[in-house]
């Protein structure tokens, strides 16, 4: 069933009409994401990020087109491929009245993991987390980045191999940003995929490709020297502007 | 020490009324944009006061009893006196709807009583009519009507009581004529505090399940966990198998709680037995686990999901003969009453912990509960959600 391919996400002409709207908020995406690459989806609010994750990740279905994901079709498969992706959605989707270990813990059940793989696997990610101090803490009470890094925590307790980061470093201290950024590429360095998604454009200069969106169609994509060559810019921030024509985005 | 900036003035430290009013159209808003909640805030009230007005409308009504006259026509030879006052009395209890008036055998309306088909059995014995013509012609004798009766209904037995008194009276005329009441069910008698304990079980495990397990579920959508775990590995069937399990956790301790709360502080006996009594509990809980799991398909918010335990909760005290016995509802609401759940529960408990009975007496109430598990077991099979909504 799987078929070897350097890609480890396609998408072809991938469509995704809500019941509720008669937009198409993913219209005809094609992505490729190769493995070990740090792919940034930039793109406005509403331009279709979050909705392209969730259909390559399988809890969304889409309306038409196809999705392979470590070469397996999604979402015909996705049961396979759960066990190999985490995500971190842009709504934390932790339960707040469990303590983050519990919250953790929770996630590496659902995972199937015993409790000898969780043990030696949580106390790695709290320490590069920075997340000791924390981990009885209930989850309502921790700050935003704490709840950030503690759903990130729960998006790679399994050790996936790819990992979905949705507006994770959306409202974070630059500091913590910096970090975040160190340790993606520490992933990455791991062999694991990363797909980020953000309508921050200058955090996509740190990725090593960026596909930006609008109106759920892929309107540019390279890696940032690539865009700003092609695009005469001199930032993301820029070509993005450029390839609006001015006009306010709010879709 | 960083030096403050003087253009940084403290402002919005005191309280403000734009605040206060951005909060209460934020508010207002969200019911604007929540239809179903307007309606059902506006429909909501209108039901039940329309169920409860129909309910409490008039006294207790048409209860079933059994009347065995065996009186028969008495004539003095001095002072010629000739009295059968047996018809006029049973004319009187027919034409009364405090009662509906079946004739029969006095021992075959007992076991009726016991079985739970009437709730009285009034005898009026062969030598009523020479008795009263005895105490007329200035013999002291006691006259005496017997009452069989089902004490464990407060409501139902004073409304009986009355209309056989008002019946003798407007026949006989007061003449201090003791009518004799035989409880049924061993004596059982209660005061309407005991009474009220089945019934209340019954309805407290249908309303907080409800409210506890809908919350609970709809609290996963809003908290985003449930979409998260749509791309995991879990299984739509361990999602619903996980929620009904850890909500019949909490069920039991609900359950329990109730139970020894209704032993120990209000004293209620268990006259039957106790592990048909938790067993019974136990089933009537799953039944509304799975109603509550079902029910949350339909709730998008805490909001919504809180609708439904008073939406489901309070027909059923209505209509379960929780407040008002069945038999006292108006004919046409009373098929209601079959399908709402409270009345099996209300059945079950008061049977095994008032009436004594067991499985043998309740098998048809314990068949409907099972049946109403596997309906909402079914009902929360097919609508639990395996992805994300479109």
């Amino acid at each position: 069933m799987a078929i070897e391919s350097e890609y480890v996400i396609e998408t072809q002409d991938l469509v995704k009409i809500y019941k509720t709207g008669k937009v198409k908020a993913v219209d005809g995406l094609n992505l490729k994401i190769k493995k070990g690459e740090i792919y940034a989806l930039i793109g406005a609010n509403g331009s279709g990020k979050t909705t392209s994750l969730n259909m390559i990740s399988g809890a969304l279905f889409p309306t038409s087109g196809n999705i392979r994901v470590l070469g397996y079709n999604v979402p015909k498969h996705r049961r396979i491929i759960s066990n190999y992706i985490g995500i971190a959605p842009q709504d934390y989707s932790i339960f707040y009245d469990l303590s983050l270990e519990e919250n953790v813990r929770f996630f590496s059940r659902i995972y199937g993991m015993t409790k000898a793989e969780f043990e030696p696997r949580f106390n790695e990610l709290l320490n590069i987390l920075r997340l000791e101090e924390k981990r009885k803490a209930l989850a309502k009470n921790l700050s935003g980045g704490m709840k950030r890094r503690t759903s990130i925590a729960c998006a790679l307790i399994h050790n996936p191999r790819i990992v979905f980061f949705d507006e994770a470093t959306v409202g974070i201290d630059p500091v913590l940003r910096t970090f975040f950024w160190k340790y993606f590429h520490s992933l990455k360095e791991d062999g694991i995929t990363l797909v980020i998604t953000s309508h921050v454009m200058d955090e996509a200069e740190r990725a090593d490709r960026i596909g930006l969106m609008r109106g759920g169609k892929l309107i540019a994509e390279g890696t940032p020297s690539e865009l700003r060559n092609k695009h005469n810019a001199d930032s993301i921030e820029e070509i993005f502007i450029k390839l609006s024509e001015g006009v306010i985005i709010d879709e | 020490m960083s030096k403050k900036d003087v253009d940084l003035k403290p402002k919005n430290l005191n309280f403000s009324l734009r605040r206060t009013m951005a909060i209460a159209f934020r508010t207002m808003n969200q019911f604007r944009r929540d239809r179903r909640t307007i309606a059902l805030m506006s429909i909501v009230p209108i039901v039940i006061m329309l169920i409860f007005g129909l309910a409490f409308s008039g006294e207790v009504r048409n209860v079933p009893v059994i009347i065995d006259n065996q009186d028969v026509l008495y004539t003095n030879p001095f002072p010629p006196i000739s009295l059968h006052l047996g018809p006029n009395i049973t004319d009187n209890l027919v034409a009364d709807d405090g009662v509906d008036v079946t004739f029969g055998n006095y021992d075959q309306g007992i076991d009726s009583v016991e079985l739970g088909d009437v709730y009285a059995a009034v005898l009026i014995p062969a030598n009523f009519s020479e008795l009263v013509v005895r105490m007329l012609t200035g013999e002291n004798v006691t006259i005496q009507l017997y009452v069989y009766i089902d004490a464990t209904k407060p409501t139902i037995r004073a409304s009986v009581m009355s209309t056989i008194y008002d019946a003798l009276d407007s026949a006989v005329g007061d003449r201090g004529i003791k009518l004799v009441q035989i409880l049924a069910h061993d004596g059982a008698e209660f005061t309407g505090l005991d009474v009220g304990i089945p019934s209340v079980i019954a309805f407290v495990i249908i309303f907080l399940l409800v409210i506890v397990g809908t919350i609970t579920v709809t609290r996963e959508k809003i908290q985003g966990t449930q979409d998260r775990l749509y791309s995991t590995p879990l299984r739509s069937s361990e999602r619903l198998l996980g929620y009904v399990i850890g909500l019949l956790l909490i069920a039991i301790l609900m359950i329990s709680l109730t139970l020894i709360f209704g032993v120990l502080v209000f004293g209620v006996k268990v006259h039957g037995n106790v592990f048909l009594l938790i067993f019974a509990a136990l089933i009537f809980g799953i039944a509304h686990v799975f109603l509550a799991v079902f029910l949350s398909n339909f709730a998008q918010n805490e909001l919504q999901a809180i609708q439904f335990a008073p939406l489901t909760a309070l027909p059923s005290m209505a209509l379960g003969g929780m407040l008002v016995p069945i038999v006292s509802l108006p004919v046409w609401l009373q098929p209601l009453s079959y399908v709402v759940p409270l009345t099996y529960g209300i059945n079950l408990f008061e049977g095994i912990m008032l009436k004594g009975w067991g499985f043998k007496e309740l098998w048809v109430d314990f068949t409907v509960v099972a049946g109403m598990c596997l309906l909402f077991f079914i009902l929360a099979v097919v609508t639990v959600r395996n992805r994300m909504r479109d």
